[in-house]
């Protein structure tokens, strides 16, 4: 009996860190294309101040994950905040994305690094030092093919303490964040049978922009944007969506005019 | 007088034509007449099948939406009880060749044995064009088409857009919904939906 409870500690040892490494191993696949790390801007939560945390996604060339509008095919990553009791995880942030794919079928996402990023904030009269936090991140991340991936992951300090690798990712991310329209600029669009002219007036200095809609299913995302300038503002003619049955009140998305400067438009909309 | 504008007008439809491709699937109006090859070589019309609903789904058997469909053995249900009612369920495959999900005729048809899946034909489309006339984004992406030839439902397979298997059973099937109230003789009360999956791997 007692020879038995030895060997089988003996033998359950070993077997124990194969099931650990099996565990860890299956929870991010090397065959994944991205790598994901939960990581925070600062080492405290400090009372009234929300903590900045973040899904950092780093992604191998040529595969990319998706924009909160995936757009025609895709999905957005979701994430579930494992959080202590006080606190509550706010919306993520998300960078502007980038315009993927050519031909009928385009999609919107982000290739190589992205960190999606979100407040959290604490009811606690104290400072905490890193509390415990974890997410379960659901995503699915393309090149020609898509695998779709789950990972749990637990905040833990960063390599080496190195916290200042970490506060640049969280502040360059803010720089890639879209901003609010510019006070003087207004946005509004008409609609007809086939498209939208979105309309922002209070600027004669744009030279080209783009725009990405917030909301599935409005806009034809493959259809060329045609732009024109003129002495109020510009104009984008965006094709209507297939799938736009009933008519919409507010076009909401946002005009990317060059690198850093992307703005939030909600245009109410005009019909004829 | 009508001469001088019959040159213009000729060059304006022209035009008209290359820019807006004139029979773009639209639900509520005719389906867009097609010819296709099967598996096995045969030649299928869509107007061969007036006076029978037609469901048209693009597939990829290496898209994880796709396979949460064949894997829960979802789609492989659609296609028998829906076949079984006389419906004619043609899955269409438009991976152009050098793209992920191109395959041959006898493949695919080892394929549809091994899985157990039950169309009427796998219709094999490498250069897009059924694909594009449809405007099909995604895989799975699907289009009904009514007896009388009128699309009657676009867009997606279900109201979940993820890859788990465990979604299948819980989310709403627009294909059944809009094919129990159309041979029931009732309007489709979900006509058009977002499809969801990966892109179509057309040529580039």
């Amino acid at each position: 009996m007692k020879m038995d409870l030895v060997l089988g500690r003996k033998v359950a040892l070993p077997w124990l860190m194969l099931m650990v490494a099996v565990l860890l191993s299956a929870q991010q696949p090397a065959q994944s294309h991205a790598r994901i790390e939960l990581i925070a801007e600062q080492n405290t939560a400090s009372p009234g101040k929300p903590l900045w945390v973040g899904l950092l996604f780093q992604l191998d060339p040529g595969w990319h994950i998706y924009w909160q509008n995936p757009g025609d095919s895709g999905e957005p990553p979701k994430v579930q905040w494992r959080l202590p009791q006080g606190f509550t995880a706010g919306a993520i942030l998300w960078p502007v994305p980038i315009r993927l794919g050519s031909g009928t079928v385009v999609d919107y996402g982000y290739e190589e690094q992205v960190l999606l990023m979100a407040p959290l904030t604490s009811t606690s009269q104290r400072a905490t030092s890193l509390p415990g936090i974890s997410a379960d991140v659901k995503y699915i991340v393309c090149r020609e093919m898509c695998i779709p991936g789950k990972a749990h992951l637990t905040l833990t300090p960063p390599a080496g303490g190195n916290w200042s690798r970490w506060r640049a990712l969280f502040e360059q991310t803010r720089q890639q964040l879209p901003k609010p329209l510019l006070p003087g600029w207004k946005a509004s669009a008409q609609s007809d049978k086939t498209n939208f002219v979105l309309s922002v007036k209070g600027t004669s200095q744009i030279r080209s922009a783009s725009f990405f809609p917030l909301v599935p299913d409005q806009i034809d995302n493959s259809s060329r944007q045609t732009f024109a300038s003129n002495r109020a503002g510009f104009q984008l003619i965006l094709k209507k969506s297939e799938q736009l049955i009933k008519p919409i009140s507010t076009l909401n998305g946002l005009i990317v005019i060059g690198p850093g400067r992307a703005y939030e438009v909600a245009a109410p909309v005009i019909s004829h | 007088m009508t001469k001088r504008f019959l040159a213009p007008t000729l060059v304006l439809l022209a035009v008209l034509w290359q820019v807006s491709p004139a029979w773009a699937a639209r639900v509520g109006e005719a389906a867009p007449e097609f010819t296709a090859t099967d598996t096995n070589g045969k030649l299928h019309k869509l107007s061969d099948y007036k006076g029978k609903f037609v469901v048209l789904e693009w597939s990829n058997r290496g898209c994880p939406y796709t396979q949460k469909q064949y894997n829960s053995g979802n789609m492989q249900k659609l296609q028998k009880e829906w076949t079984a009612r006389g419906v004619i369920w043609l899955t269409v495959i438009s991976s152009a060749p050098g793209k992920q999900g191109y395959i041959t005729g006898p493949e695919e048809n080892a394929y549809v044995k091994q899985v157990n899946a039950a169309p009427t034909a796998v219709l094999l489309d490498p250069t897009g064009a059924l694909g594009h006339l449809y405007d099909a984004k995604t895989t799975p992406d699907i289009f009904i088409i009514n007896p009388q030839g009128t699309l009657i439902y676009s867009g997606a397979i279900d109201d979940t857009p993820t890859t788990d298997v465990a979604d299948v059973s819980k989310a709403k099937n627009y294909v059944s919904a809009a094919l129990d109230e159309a041979t029931a003789g009732k309007p489709v009360a979900v006509p058009t939906s977002r499809p969801y999956g990966c892109s179509v791997k057309y040529a580039d």
